[in-house]
């Protein structure tokens, strides 16, 4: 009897002990790693092939639907095809939290970092000076060093090419945009979509709403909501959630995504979306230090390189636009085709680029005024 | 009376932590009787009764009503079983009239015949000579009045056994009289009334039996015929005691404080003193007598410089102080220490320990920015060998002593700036009866010395022993001020119904 | 119901200490099934918060960088909670004193350093303190709930600072995003052992304040007047300008967290300047029992819960939410005991009676 008793306590122990075991072997494996490659992390980048540790900073959730997911998809892209260790932090706000959150990724062993969303580049630069050995890439801004690249993807060309799906889907002439901030990339990003639209219905204009956010849903919603009660009759966004995906579903009107490809988050709005597509390019740069070739960039990538596109035509999207997508996306990537090639007006009625002229990279990345058929108003001086 | 128990009360014990309220208590109480439960305070009366309510449930012991066995989980329960208490702190909802009062919480229908329930109402109180308008809201009514409100509510439940605790406490003379005679009919028809109170005289007026309880123990059950107010006296304390106050007979000398025509609005912009004018000499004790809520409150305050003054005069030693806050009658130089009712809440910082207690009022004479303690523990130290405080320690807080040591920390905080005026507002309510002979003999002893004392008491037969005058109020005004010498209980009484005394004795009228 | 909820006498220090510590071992086994359900190990996940909050001197400085906030607020606030004046406003005064700063260093960009320091310390504390006086005169003259009222002044100093940050103050150089441009170093608390001196600040601080409450006439009145008006009065005190001078103390102590946060950890005037401390003090200030000492420990050991659950976030790859499900549970259980400190639960048997008789 008691010898039975001892017998399923040794049992019990041992089997306690194994599923223990198990637990720590399998699913932590980075709490194990970490000690060792904390204390080397300034050195690792150096010479060791395999010693990469990557860390990413989100400014939303890793599956906010949207900007985020894109950039964690990318990662998770990056961490099959060579295999390195990442870590992420997400819902970092843009302030001194980001600061911390990177150095705190560091502490953790990470000798490369991304930083994903604007708010991020001052934090970054400050870090990366402190960080010599530690590489770093921001992306959506304009601030380089040399341990700190930039990167961003040429949205405005699948942007522009939504817009014709949008132009020609709409009767009420009226598209909402919701948008998250007045910087340059998000109103070339309205412009490029206007410009789109415009090429095929030139009766149509672009409302934007502000949400003064990057991610939150329910402001999102607000202000789909506000564009929707002024008439408009399909939604796009620079903002990171389907919240006005799903509002114009709502609604019974239609949708343009943003960021990554995702019709089911309102299969009956969702006609197409400009998606970022990171991971080849994290797979090269990161390569790049893996092998010792590395050099700080500034980098803008296109269509032709596949880091953005324009998700395929749902059901919904309008007839024949297709065909017209297809056309001027060819024309894209042969680069005959630039999207702010003049003639191109403001709001006024001013011409802004002359026929046969058009703006550069460094224009766009500077760019603060509406083009004709925006209706919304940049605050900021 | 030699009806079998009614209710049978078996070895209650009841515990807070490590005080033990009730210990292993038993009584029997019939039907027909007045039974008085007697006791000092924390002597463990009010534990039981809320035991017998509902309220607390016992740590062992049980009960039997009419022989059955009965446990109670909430005060519904005892309700159910015929027990009614009579709370000292009203329990009625001020803005409704007693009719609604009495049905409020009542299990029915939701209309209820206004009829069929005034009827009932008018038929209890009928038999009982309760009078009441069933239509008058509670707020308008007086403290009598609200007592008999909740006693004919607890009657309109069925109730058959009757609690009252400490039911004379607010009111006149006159009341309790006719509160007796209520509770005379109750008795007469069948009811058991349970009255817990501390008045000696009282208990000897109505009760038949008397049980003593002494420390959470009962020290026995006596017949009111066969005792008296000596032998309950000692069954309460535990010893016996000396119940008379002396007097000192003393010429009193010029008039330390004059009030003259003044006039205190309350919050609701009503009189609550209206035109009142007396003296009072050094070495003298004026008591003030008069309903709970008289203006003896007010009285105080405004003469110790905490309740703003409509109109009037407080000249203390030729000097008019009206007007002047605390501090500022401090800065005058005019020692004068003011005893409040609420000791905890007012004259005392309930968690606080002795010696911040006693830097409260001299830590502003100090020089800079730093606190001194050193003096005031010293004085704190003399004062618990003084007056035999009992405490742990001068660093114990004092709201965990009991009633009697607050009050002589209180007073002894006090008498120690040598005042020449002590305003005292009933400085032995809640206290036991030794205390209450310590602090009679400490503002003897000041009196002596020619403080002048101004005594708010409760009790009339202790006013009329230990002050030289008394000032009778009612309703904010002076009914009259008259030599405790040749006063009675009676004329008091009558004074604080409102009925001026014409030939004032002695009054500073 | 089968229980009560009765107040405790007296409690000895020996049961309030078992009391929290049973609190923190139910917390980690809480904790530990969620975590076991999301498919760790809790052991693991418990070694590594440990690990990630003291397992590097990184780390610790990281503990000690967001506990400075977290003290100093929670002393601003302890003095005014020593007055039962609930002061929910320290979020906004730390934002004015942030905002008021920020004033100097944004327009005085070549001052002498510890002159410019010196001056934004000052117009942060007297900001902060204005800022918490509006409520404590309202009080004071017509008796408004601070409660709302400081709450309310809340929301109020964060639009402000938005309205500040998205508008006015927006740095032309940022490209249109809404940012308040940085401090030049002039305005940037200078470190010392690798943390910014907000740590030297904070230990003269729980010194000062710690002697203020204990030692001083100011001091004691607070508390009197805490514990009752009435007695206040009744010792001649001078109620109301005790209240309005305790408050603008503690909105100035908070004031300061403003200036401190804004010029050594944020560089700029930004929304993410508070970082919710305001709200999170409340707590500390609270399980500190409003005592200087006791709060440093707490609001150190709140950081340090942070840091761990930061840490678990990023090396388990756990949700961010998951991560904050781990600490409030946590947090959860250690508030809970403080309630088990004051109150306990009297479980009520159908028959008390007779179940106690037979056990005896």
């Amino acid at each position: 009897m008691s010898k039975k008793v001892i017998s399923s306590v040794v049992a019990l122990v041992m089997m306690l002990s194994l599923v223990l075991a198990g637990c720590g072997g399998s699913q932590a494996p980075a709490a194990k790693t970490e000690g060792t490659s904390t204390d080397k992390a300034p050195a690792a980048s150096t010479n060791a092939k395999t010693d990469v540790k990557v860390g990413f900073i989100y400014v939303g959730p890793a599956n906010d639907g949207g900007w985020s997911q894109a950039h964690d998809e990318g990662r998770k892209y990056l961490e099959e095809k060579l295999g390195v260790k990442t870590l992420y932090r997400e819902n970092v706000p843009e302030g001194p939290e980001c600061e911390k959150a990177i150095t705190d990724l560091i502490d953790q062993g990470c000798n490369v970092i991304f930083t994903t969303s604007y708010g991020f580049m001052d934090p970054t630069e400050k870090v990366a000076k402190q960080y010599p050995n530690v590489k770093f890439f921001h992306c959506s801004g304009n601030k380089m060093a040399e341990n700190m690249s930039n990167y961003f993807g040429k949205i405005n060309e699948p942007r522009y090419l939504s817009g014709i799906v949008a132009g020609m889907k709409t009767k009420a002439n009226k598209i909402g945009y919701v948008a998250a901030y007045e910087t340059p990339e998000v109103i070339s990003g309205i412009n490029a979509f206007t410009l789109g639209v415009q090429s095929v219905n030139p009766n149509a204009k672009v409302i934007v709403k502000w949400t003064h956010t990057w991610i939150d849903a329910a402001k999102e919603k607000d202000a789909a909501i506000a564009a929707l009660d002024e008439g408009c009759d399909v939604l796009a966004q620079h903002n990171d959630s389907p919240a006005p995906q799903i509002a114009a579903e709502q609604r019974g009107v239609w949708a343009i995504g943003y960021d990554i490809y995702n019709p089911q988050a309102a299969p009956k709005a969702y006609m197409t979306a400009p998606v970022f597509r990171w991971g080849p390019y994290y797979v090269e740069q990161v390569k790049a230090i893996m092998d010792g070739t590395w050099k700080a960039s500034s980098y803008l990538g296109t269509m032709k390189d596949g880091v953005v596109d324009l998700g395929p035509l749902t059901s919904v999207a309008p007839e024949g636009a297709k065909e017209k997508v297809e056309a001027v996306k060819s024309k894209m990537l042969d680069g005959s085709f630039n999207v702010f090639s003049g003639p191109i007006k403001d709001q006024s009625g001013a011409v802004k680029v002359e026929a046969g002229k058009a703006l550069t990279d460094q224009d766009v990345l500077s760019m603060m005024w509406f083009v004709q058929g925006v209706e919304g108003k940049i605050e900021s001086k | 009376m030699n009806r079998r128990a009614f209710i049978q009360i078996r070895g209650i014990t009841k515990t807070f932590g490590a005080v033990t309220a009730n210990n292993n208590i038993s009584l029997n109480i019939c039907k027909g009787e007045i039974h008085a439960l007697l006791g000092e305070n924390g002597s463990g009366k009010s534990t039981l009764m809320n035991v017998l309510s509902g309220i607390y449930s016992p740590d062992s012991g049980s009960i039997f009503i009419d022989g059955k066995e009965v446990h109670f989980n909430s005060p519904k329960d005892s309700i159910k079983a015929g027990i009614g208490m009579i709370h000292q702190h009203f329990k009625l909802v001020e803005v409704l009239t007693a009719k609604e009062n009495i049905i409020a919480g009542q299990k029915g229908s939701f209309f209820i015949g206004s009829k069929d329930l005034s009827r009932k109402i008018k038929d209890i109180s009928e038999k009982f000579g309760l009078e009441i308008d069933p239509d008058k809201k509670v707020y308008n009514m007086s403290v009598g009045e609200k007592q008999t409100v909740e006693i004919i509510k607890v009657l309109y439940r069925g109730a058959d056994i009757l609690i009252l605790d400490e039911p004379t406490a607010v009111l006149t003379p006159q009341e309790t009289k006719r509160l007796f005679d209520i509770l005379r009919k109750m008795k007469d028809a069948g009811c058991a009334v349970i009255i817990i109170t501390h008045k000696l005289n009282e208990v000897m007026e109505i009760s038949d039996r008397i049980t003593v309880l002494r420390r959470g123990e009962t020290v026995g059950t006596v017949n009111k015929n066969e005792t008296n107010i000596r032998e309950l006296t000692e069954m309460m304390v535990g010893r016996p005691i000396d119940l008379s106050i002396k007097r000192i007979e003393k010429n009193p000398r010029s008039p330390a404080l004059q009030v003259k025509n003044l006039t205190v609005l309350n919050e609701d912009k009503r009189h609550a003193l209206d035109n009142i004018s007396f003296e009072l000499s050094a070495g003298e004790i004026l008591g003030v007598a008069g309903v709970a809520g008289s203006g003896q409150r007010e009285l105080c305050e405004a003469i110790a410089g905490l309740y703003p003054v409509a109109g009037g005069e407080i000249l203390f030693e030729g000097e008019n102080i009206v007007g002047k806050n605390p501090r500022e009658i401090i800065k005058m130089g005019i020692s004068m220490s003011f005893i409040p009712e609420d000791r905890l809440g007012m004259g005392l910082v309930a968690s606080m320990d002795m010696v911040d207690n006693f830097i409260l009022k001299e830590y502003q004479n100090q020089k800079g920015f730093l606190i001194d303690r050193r003096p005031a523990r010293k004085k704190a130290e003399q004062l618990v060998k003084k007056l035999d405080i009992k405490t742990p320690g001068v660093h114990y807080p004092v709201k965990l002593l009991s009633g009697g040591n607050i009050q002589k920390v209180l007073l002894g905080r006090e008498i120690e700036s040598n005042p020449h005026l002590l305003i005292t507002a009933y400085p032995v309510r809640g206290l036991d009866i030794g205390s209450s002979y310590t602090i009679y003999d400490l503002l003897n002893e000041q009196k002596l010395k020619n403080v002048a004392i101004l005594y708010i008491g409760e009790d009339l037969d202790v006013l009329l022993e230990l002050c030289d005058r008394i000032m009778v109020l009612c309703e904010g005004r002076i009914t009259g001020i008259v030599d405790a010498r040749d006063t009675t209980k009676e004329q008091l009484g009558l004074m604080m119904a409102g009925e001026a005394i014409s030939d004032g004795i002695g009054g500073g009228l | 119901m089968i229980f009560r909820i009765v107040k405790r006498a007296e409690l000895s220090k020996k049961k309030a200490i078992a009391i929290r510590a049973a609190a923190i071992v139910l917390a980690l086994v809480a904790a530990a099934v969620f975590i076991f359900a999301l498919g760790r190990n809790p052991v693991d996940v418990y070694l590594s918060m440990l690990k990630g909050a003291f397992g590097s001197s990184y780390r610790f400085r990281e503990i000690i960088i967001k506990a400075i906030p977290l003290t100093i607020t929670s002393l601003g606030i302890a003095i005014a909670f020593k007055m039962k004046f609930w002061n929910i406003g320290a979020e906004g005064q730390i934002f004015m004193g942030a905002f008021a700063a920020s004033l100097f260093a944004l327009h005085f960009r070549d001052m002498q350093k510890p002159l410019m320091l010196l001056i934004m310390a000052a117009a942060g504390i007297i900001a902060g303190g204005l800022w918490a006086l509006i409520p404590a005169f309202f009080k004071a003259q017509f008796g408004t709930n601070e409660t709302l009222f400081t709450l309310m002044m809340n929301y109020i100093a964060l639009k402000w600072v938005t309205y500040l940050q998205y508008g006015p103050w927006k740095d032309p150089a940022s490209f249109g995003f809404p940012k308040v441009a940085n401090f030049s170093d002039n305005a940037i608390l200078p470190k010392v052992f690798g943390i910014h001196i907000g740590w030297i600040i904070t230990l003269i601080l729980i010194a000062a304040v710690y002697v203020f409450i204990n030692r001083t006439k100011k001091g004691y009145e607070i508390s009197v007047i805490g514990e009752s008006e009435n007695t206040a009065r009744y010792a001649g005190m001078n109620v109301r300008k005790i209240i309005l001078t305790a408050i603008f103390i503690s909105g100035g102590i908070c004031g300061l967290t403003g200036m401190i946060q804004a010029s050594a950890v944020n560089n700029t005037l930004a929304v993410e300047v508070t970082g919710g401390v305001g709200f999170t003090a409340i707590i500390t200030a609270w399980l500190g029992q409003l005592s200087a000492p006791i709060i440093f420990i707490v609001s150190f050991l709140f950081a340090a819960l942070l840091q761990g659950g930061a840490y678990i976030q990023s090396a388990f790859q756990i949700p961010q939410a998951a991560a904050q499900i781990i600490q409030g549970t946590i947090l959860f259980f250690v508030l809970g005991s403080e309630f088990f400190i004051q109150y306990r639960l009297v479980f009520k048997n159908e028959h008390p009676l007779k179940t106690k008789k037979e056990g005896a």
